[in-house]
Parts: structure tokens; C-alpha cells; sequence
């Protein structure tokens, strides 16, 4: 119990939101593809991927490299193959639509009223094609539309499908209670078991139904016959009730009330948010609450809040090496910037200072602990920054010819401003040169040499020259001189 | 009362035998205490023979085997201790401690060269209170 209660408390409000975020997106995937081709072949890449998991953690290899394979290329070719489908889902006519609207409560089609007008039709031999859209795009296999936009009604049907009507030959579109376009050319079917007595229109129909997920409302001018293609069937309809029947399963509209339907939708929402909210905790937990991965990293020490006035002159660590514990997916989609020891300064006076490395100097990513870090305290010298005139000395090497004595030497200049902390300024009372060969100097003269500063935290002041010049005299030793 | 005279000269002579390194060039005491110490000379070498450094310069090769700071005050108003500091790149190395005697006294330090002392190296000569009379820059090389 207690154990219980102390991982409850370890839990953070990121966490919460976290996961609710990600509850929400998958719930947003749900109802945005519900009902659609794709939606089943994404369960199936993740029940596919599941798999692979399980597969991988009991050690089968091939079984594991496999079925990984078949996802990878699976998941490529729902994309190319369903590309309508998923672009009908995410082609949302808002913002607002996309982030939080529900597809399903928009279409109120009327219906009965259709079906109504369908068999009246029939009644005085009007040909008509009705096209009921079902999730998929239709603007790839449909084409030559004239965009209409109007309110569905009984009158505006038979205006639409009149005989002397401009746009009676094509089909129209009915989306929610709107007719949004007429004269809608749609592709015929080259299958050869259709009847012999349909003509053009209930090819046409019978095309367009295989070719999506549309459904067709096909009336036969000559016989005065309903039918609807949906799929790769035909199916004559007796009367309205059927019609209004099939209307309604197609448009996933239960023959219920509207409160009554309104309430099962609110439960299928909560059922799926419940469901969306249970995978991902359990997704999350599995990600970040296991601990059977450690690693160590050698990580930068970032020193902040330095006081304005110091300079730091010397660490006795420049990184600090961190054993890690995580979930392994964590532990091996850890990036270099997500990971960070830093070293707050502000209480630091001049001279050395020692800091104890604690828990809230270390940057970790959510779900990975620190186990270890080494060293567990860091020196840190400050120091007041300075100016000082320091004299210049040649670093002379090699060897100088046989007899040959260097006797005098001079410098210009013969100081240099430095700056760097005072108490580095303190110790350095000479700056050298690069090393200047002696066995490269034929006679007399002059060179030049550059200024080498030891310990790199000193600088030459501005007006310096990072070079000397060295004069120098060779003189012959003298044989009395001479050991 | 012969015990006190053996042990006055004892201490008369002591300045002349206590430092091996060193040389002394003694002159009649008559300098006056009032004057300033005053460094007239101050070279380095690689020996010093009968007071007089041999081969001086401002290089020398490790395989000379040592080498002399060489100094020459003149005058000396009075017994004063002066100290040679000897520096390897800002290290101090060494430091010998040496005795001046009025009139005027020369005398100097050596260091003996191994080929871990390759390098740029400083002399300071300075006096009992920090004075810093002058700073000798040489080195040593292959």
C-alpha cells in the first residue's frame, strides 16, 4: 500500500498532462477516422507493432525483424493507398473542426424526406442519381460538377432531376441537407454482370459505388425503379422505408430519436476517450516508470550566475559523468541538450569555492532518475579580474654554434599588459615568447616572437601586440674565455 | 682571557668561510654608513675565476654544467644580507643567501645544471627587505 502511495506521489502534474494530452490526440485520430478503411488498417499496424513488442521481448528474432518489416512497409502503403481517405478525414472545413469537432453531428440529413421525394419521382419516371458521400473524397473519380449549395427539399429535388432541367443528366451530391453539387459526371462500371436493361445511370452509379464509399440513389426513368449501389452491390428498393432504412445506415444514422442518438454518441465518445486515456497511461507508464536501464554520460558543467564581478579562473572538473536510470526507450532517445549539470554560482565568494553537486543541479528528461554522479563536489575558484605589466622573456632552444656566445638581449617592448584574475596576475611575473632556435641565428640582428600566455585565462590588453621584437648580440667567445 | 681572544677572531673571520658558493673581494672598511647599497655589476656566467665571471651571456648550454649569477656592489655602507633568487619559468628554484661587507664586496651564486632545467630562467637580486636591485634573464639550452 505504501509502496502504492509513494508512486502516486511521485507522479507529476506534467505527467497528468501529459498523458491527457496524448489521450486526447489519439481520441482526435478516432473520430476523425472512425468508420473508414484506414482507421482498421492503422488497428492493424498496431496491433502488427504490439506484436513486434511482445515478439522482441521474449527473443524471437526473426519473428520480431519480420513482423517490424511488415509494419515499416505497411504503414507506406496505407499512406499511398489511402491517401483519399486520409485526406477526407483531415481536410476539415475549420480549426475548430479539426481540433474538437465531431463529424458525425454535423450531418442531419433529412432523410425521410429524400426517400419521400426518391419514390416520387420514381412515380412520374423522372430519372435521377443521387450521390450520398461516405468518408472518402470524391473530387479524384468524380468530375464536371456544377456547384449548387442548396437546401434539400422535395421541390428543389424534382427542379433538379426535371426532364427539361439543364443538369437532369448528371448526378447530385447531397452532403448533410445540402445538395452541393449537380451535374456531377461519375465513372461507369465495367462489370459484366450487370443486368442488361440498366443503362447509363445505373452504371454510372454502380461505378462510383465501387470506386469509393459512396452511396448511389439510382432512379430508373424507364421502369420508374429506386435502387442503390453501394459497394459492389445493387439492391432495388421497395419502398420509401427501405430507402430511408438504407439512407440512414449509411449515414450512420440509427432509426432511434435524436436524444436517444445523441445520448449513445456522447457514450461512444466516452467509451473511446475512457479507451484513449487507458492505452496512453499505460503507454506513458510503460515509458517512463520502468527502470531497467542504466547509462552514464559524460556530461558539460554549466556554471550560472556567476557574480558580475568575478572571473572564473579555475574548476577543478570541466564535466561531470552521470549514471542514469530510465526505461530503455528513454534512455536511448536521451539527446545531448536534454541532460545538464548546472552550477549555480550566486553564492560564491572570491577565492575556492567548493559545491556539492546535489539532485537539483542535474537537468534530466521526465521518467529518467539519476543513480550516480561523479565527482560529488566541484571546486570552483573566483577571482577579481586585473591588469598587470609583466616583463617579456625569450624562450630560447636549441643549441648555439660552436664558440659562440649570445650576450645581450633585448626586448621591445620590454612589458606587456596582461589582464586576467588577480590572483593568477599575482603568480605571473614573467610572460615568454614561442620558442626562438638558436641555431637558426647566423649573426647579430633582430627577430620577432609571438607572446605565449600561461594559464590560457590571461589576455593580452587591447593596445599590446601578441609579437616582440628581439635583439640580440653573438658574440665570438673569446680562447682566454674559453673552458 | 686567550679563549676571548680566539673567539673574537673566530667571529671576525666567520663571513669568509661559511659560504662555499660564494666569493668574497674585501676592501678596507671605510665606507660610509649614511651611503646607499648600490649594485654596480651584475652578470651571469659560466664560472667565476679569481672573483671574475668567465663567459658570460645570456645563453647557456646544460652541458656547461653550472652557472654563476655574478654580483658587484660598490658601496657597501655596511654588513647587509642580499639574496639571490633563482626562478625557472616563474618558480622559484632556488634562493642563496649572501653576505656584503662594507666597502665594497662582489660576490655571487652557482646552480649545478641537470638537463631538467632547460628553460627560460630569472635571477632576482634583491636585499633583506624585498628591494629589488636588478633581475638577471638568461637560458639555459641544449
Amino acid at each position: 500500500m505504501s509502496r502504492f502511495l509513494s508512486f502516486l506521489s511521485s507522479i507529476r502534474w506534467q505527467d497528468i498532462v501529459d498523458i491527457l494530452i496524448n489521450s486526447y490526440i489519439l481520441l482526435r485520430i478516432y473520430v476523425l477516422f472512425q468508420g473508414t478503411n484506414a482507421f482498421r488498417v492503422l488497428v492493424g499496424i498496431t496491433s502488427l507493432w504490439l506484436a513486434q513488442e511482445v515478439a522482441a521481448s521474449i527473443g524471437l528474432i526473426l519473428t520480431s525483424w519480420a513482423i517490424r518489416g511488415i509494419t515499416a512497409v505497411a504503414a507506406v502503403i496505407i499512406i499511398v493507398v489511402f491517401r483519399n481517405e486520409i485526406r477526407s478525414a483531415l481536410q476539415a472545413r475549420n480549426i475548430k473542426t479539426f481540433l474538437w469537432g465531431f463529424p458525425n453531428r454535423e450531418r442531419q440529413t433529412p432523410v425521410d424526406l429524400i426517400a419521400d421525394s426518391v419514390f416520387q419521382m420514381a412515380r412520374k419516371r423522372l430519372g435521377a442519381l443521387i450521390v450520398f458521400p461516405g468518408n472518402q473524397d470524391l473530387g479524384e473519380v468524380t468530375h464536371g460538377g456544377i456547384p449548387w449549395n442548396g437546401q434539400v427539399s422535395n421541390e428543389m429535388l424534382m427542379s433538379v432531376f426535371w426532364k427539361n432541367g439543364p443538369v437532369h443528366d448528371g448526378a447530385a451530391i447531397i452532403d448533410g441537407e445540402r445538395i452541393t453539387e449537380v451535374g456531377v459526371l461519375l465513372p461507369l462500371s465495367h462489370r459484366q454482370d450487370l443486368p442488361s436493361d440498366y443503362g447509363t445511370r445505373h452504371r454510372a452509379a454502380a461505378g462510383l459505388a465501387e470506386e469509393s464509399d459512396a452511396l448511389v440513389v439510382v432512379v430508373s426513368e424507364e421502369r420508374g425503379a429506386v435502387s442503390v449501389a453501394k459497394g459492389r452491390s445493387l439492391t432495388q428498393m421497395a419502398d420509401s422505408a427501405m430507402l430511408s432504412w438504407a439512407l440512414k445506415k449509411h449515414l450512420n444514422m440509427p432509426d432511434i430519436s435524436p436524444a436517444r442518438r445523441r445520448e449513445r454518441e456522447r457514450l461512444k465518445l466516452a467509451t473511446a476517450g475512457c479507451v484513449s486515456f487507458l492505452v496512453m497511461a499505460g503507454i506513458w507508464f510503460s515509458f517512463t516508470r520502468s527502470q531497467d536501464t542504466i547509462t552514464a554520460l559524460n556530461v558539460p558543467i554549466e556554471y550560472v550566475n556567476r557574480p558580475a564581478n568575478y572571473d572564473i579562473l579555475d574548476t577543478s572538473v570541466d564535466e561531470a559523468r552521470l549514471q542514469l536510470v530510465g526505461s530503455s526507450a528513454l534512455i536511448k532517445s536521451l539527446a545531448p541538450g536534454q541532460v545538464g549539470v548546472r552550477v549555480d554560482l550566486s553564492k560564491a565568494a572570491e577565492g575556492r569555492n567548493s559545491f556539492p553537486i546535489t539532485q537539483a543541479d542535474i537537468i534530466l528528461p521526465p521518467g529518467v532518475s539519476l543513480n550516480r554522479i561523479q565527482p560529488a563536489t566541484i571546486d570552483v575558484t573566483l577571482d577579481l579580474p586585473a591588469t598587470r605589466d609583466v616583463a617579456v622573456q625569450v624562450d630560447w632552444v636549441g643549441r648555439l654554434p660552436e664558440n659562440t656566445a649570445l650576450s645581450q638581449v633585448s626586448v621591445s617592448p620590454e612589458t606587456v599588459k596582461v589582464i586576467g584574475g588577480s590572483k593568477t596576475l599575482e603568480k605571473t611575473a614573467t610572460v615568454y615568447t614561442s620558442p626562438v632556435r638558436l641555431d637558426s641565428l647566423p649573426k647579430s640582428g633582430s627577430t620577432t616572437a609571438q607572446i605565449v600566455l600561461s594559464p590560457p585565462s590571461l589576455k593580452l590588453a587591447p593596445s599590446c601586440p601578441d609579437r616582440v621584437i628581439v635583439q640580440y648580440r653573438l658574440e665570438e667567445k673569446k680562447p682566454s674565455e674559453k673552458k | 682571557m686567550r679563549f676571548f681572544t680566539i673567539f673574537l677572531l673566530a667571529l671576525f673571520c666567520f663571513p669568509w668561510c661559511v659560504c662555499p658558493a660564494t666569493a668574497q673581494e674585501q676592501a678596507p672598511s671605510t665606507a660610509d654608513p649614511a651611503q646607499k647599497l648600490v649594485l654596480k655589476e651584475a652578470l651571469m656566467s659560466e664560472r667565476v675565476e679569481n672573483l671574475t665571471p668567465v663567459n658570460s651571456g645570456v645563453v647557456f648550454p646544460v652541458s656547461s654544467g653550472q652557472v654563476c649569477c655574478f654580483t658587484s656592489f660598490d658601496p657597501v655602507p655596511q654588513h647587509t644580507i642580499i639574496y639571490h633568487r633563482w626562478f625557472r619559468r616563474d618558480e622559484l628554484s632556488t634562493q642563496t643567501r649572501l653576505r656584503l661587507y662594507p666597502s665594497k664586496w662582489a660576490t655571487y651564486s652557482v646552480i649545478q645544471l641537470r638537463e631538467t632545467d632547460k628553460g627560460p630562467w630569472r635571477v632576482e637580486i634583491i636585499d633583506q627587505n624585498g628591494r629589488v636591485f636588478d633581475v638577471l634573464r638568461f637560458s639555459i639550452t641544449d
